[in-house]
């Protein structure tokens, strides 16, 4: 990791993060705040980490030394999982920002799904919402920006891609990210043992349904 | 023991104990919107500040009660009755089995609290019995309630005494806001004549709202954004902008993390006055640096001690 000083993020005066290099650390540090009270949230991000506490209990100085100090966490190092096969319908009204995508990038649809399907993927976070997971491995090429308005409302199983991830949303919810496709199998049930099909670290493997 | 709806109006959930330590699996806070409201609900008939109590959005709300037991109202003020008879708001009411109870909309502020003595039952999911319908967790069957459902009464029925919220701690509900707030993560990245505008001019909110968060209308707000920020922590009360500038105030349902960038944090002590804004209401944000928002909260809670021992905000 990096000598320089930590960079913090004032959130609000209940909230403070620190920037991490990356979503992996991001996940140890976040791992290593949780197990230290007296957070009442540590959350991960893709880059960053912070920790929500009540500041009338909390000091913020304490608080900037506990992000510090977390900043050494050991990564946890585990790329032994097999990756999960997940079958996309792109395209369609299913994802109706495949065409728009694909104009701007000046791909045909085929090769749009080749580049997305061809590389492989990792579930960095769930984030956003409940089973939101953001997946590494999107090809360079495909990195294209949020939409300007976010929608109310994204299908669940709906697949993104913006910002150089994927993003699968397990759960109807308002959504800013371009939708590509829906994945064939819902992302969420509510009923099975793991009701989340998608978890933190898992390999994927997109293919057209 | 029960309480059968026969409306429920645009929104109504059982909400009670947010949940708390589990945004790390992107599971939100949900709990009330305006958690002040509840407690003093439930302070009207005994109960402990987040003892599980309905949420009613913009009235329009009837149910039957079918036992003798003890409610209260708070929060949105529509005309209420019980069996036709009106009924005061922020008073304990001692409601007779078989009682019809009709709330309708109120003329400003959006959500009116029942609670129930000894609290409702409700199912938990990560802790809480607060419903969070996205995901189908916690309250009745994890959703908003319907006309014919049945709410059961937590544990022994009680007729506390009646009692009534002295007027010094009924908080004023109207039809514009005055939220003090301090700059957030990305606050930098607003033009020079943005940041000014966030907090000099008056927003209106807009008809997109609900429990996750309200987008506010007022003159538009640049940002040397690109739309490619790295998703980061959010919390209810922090205030997104999206390329379009029009702001987004996140309420208890909020995500747990979001890329767009976080501009103003509402403080922590005026963030329950969220779950009162509805479309058309006039918000202003009022600048605050942290130590001042800590002051703030120190303040109010010290004020709110006196009737509500228990309440933290």
């Amino acid at each position: 990791m990096s000598d320089r000083a930590p960079t913090f993020l004032y959130l609000a005066e209940d909230a403070i993060g620190v920037m991490v290099t990356d979503c992996r650390r991001a996940r140890a540090v976040a791992a290593r705040l949780a197990e230290r009270a007296p957070w009442l949230e540590a959350t991960q991000g893709m880059n960053s980490v912070c920790v929500q506490f009540d500041p009338l209990q909390t000091k913020e100085a304490d608080v900037v030394s506990a992000l510090a100090e977390a900043m050494n966490a050991p990564l946890d190092e585990d790329e032994s999982v097999a990756p999960l096969r997940l079958k996309v319908r792109y395209g369609g009204e299913e994802g109706p920002d495949l065409k728009v995508i694909c104009g701007s990038l000046g791909l045909s649809a085929d090769e749009f799904i080749h580049l997305h399907a061809a590389s492989a993927h990792v579930v960095e976070m769930i984030g956003f919402m409940p089973g939101f997971a953001y997946l590494s491995g999107l090809d360079p090429a495909l990195n294209v920006a949020r939409l300007t308005t976010p929608r109310p409302r994204v299908a669940a199983g709906s697949i993104g891609i913006s910002g150089g991830y994927s993003g699968a949303y397990a759960l109807a919810s308002p959504g800013g990210w371009p939708i590509i496709g829906r994945a064939a199998a819902p992302l969420f049930d509510p009923s099975a043992e793991t009701p989340l099909v998608l978890a933190p670290g898992m390999r994927v493997a997109f293919s057209p349904a | 023991m029960t309480i059968r709806i026969v409306r429920a109006g645009v929104q109504a959930t059982l909400q009670g104990r947010p949940r708390r330590g589990a945004r790390w699996l992107a599971a939100p806070a949900a709990g009330p919107a305006d958690p002040l409201s509840m407690a003093l609900a439930n302070r009207l008939v005994g109960n402990c500040p987040d003892a599980t109590a309905v949420e009613i959005t913009l009235g329009g709300f009837e149910a039957r009660i079918e036992a003798d037991i003890a409610i209260g109202l708070t929060g949105a003020e529509g005309v209420a009755s019980l069996d036709g008879e009106p009924v005061a708001f922020h008073q304990t009411l001692h409601a007779r089995a078989g009682s019809a109870l009709s709330i309708d909309p109120p003329r400003h502020g959006m959500r009116t609290y029942l609670a129930i003595a000894s609290g409702l039952a409700a199912q938990e999911a990560f802790g809480s019995p607060s419903t969070y319908s996205p995901a189908r967790w916690g309250g009745h069957q994890g959703r908003a309630l319907l006309p014919g459902d049945v709410l059961r009464v937590q544990g022994a029925s009680t007729m506390p005494p009646a009692i009534e919220t002295p007027a010094r701690h009924r908080p004023a509900i109207g039809p514009a806001f005055a939220l003090r707030a301090c700059a957030s993560a990305e606050t930098a990245l607003l033009a020079p004549g943005s940041k000014a505008a966030l907090f000099e001019q008056s927003f209106v909110v807009s008809a997109r709202i609900d429990r996750m968060g309200a987008r506010l209308k007022g003159a538009r707000l640049d940002l040397a954004s690109d739309g490619r920020m790295a998703s980061g922590a959010v919390y209810p009360g922090v205030i997104q902008c999206p390329e379009d500038g029009a702001p987004i105030v996140l309420l208890c349902d909020a995500q747990t993390t979001g890329g767009y960038p976080r501009i103003a944090s509402v403080a922590r002590a005026d963030r329950h006055l969220l779950g009162q804004l509805r479309p058309g209401a006039r918000v202003r944000l009022l600048n605050r640096t942290r130590d001042e928002a800590i002051n703030d909260l120190r303040e109010k809670s010290a004020y709110l001690v006196e009737w509500l021992p228990e309440f933290r905000m």
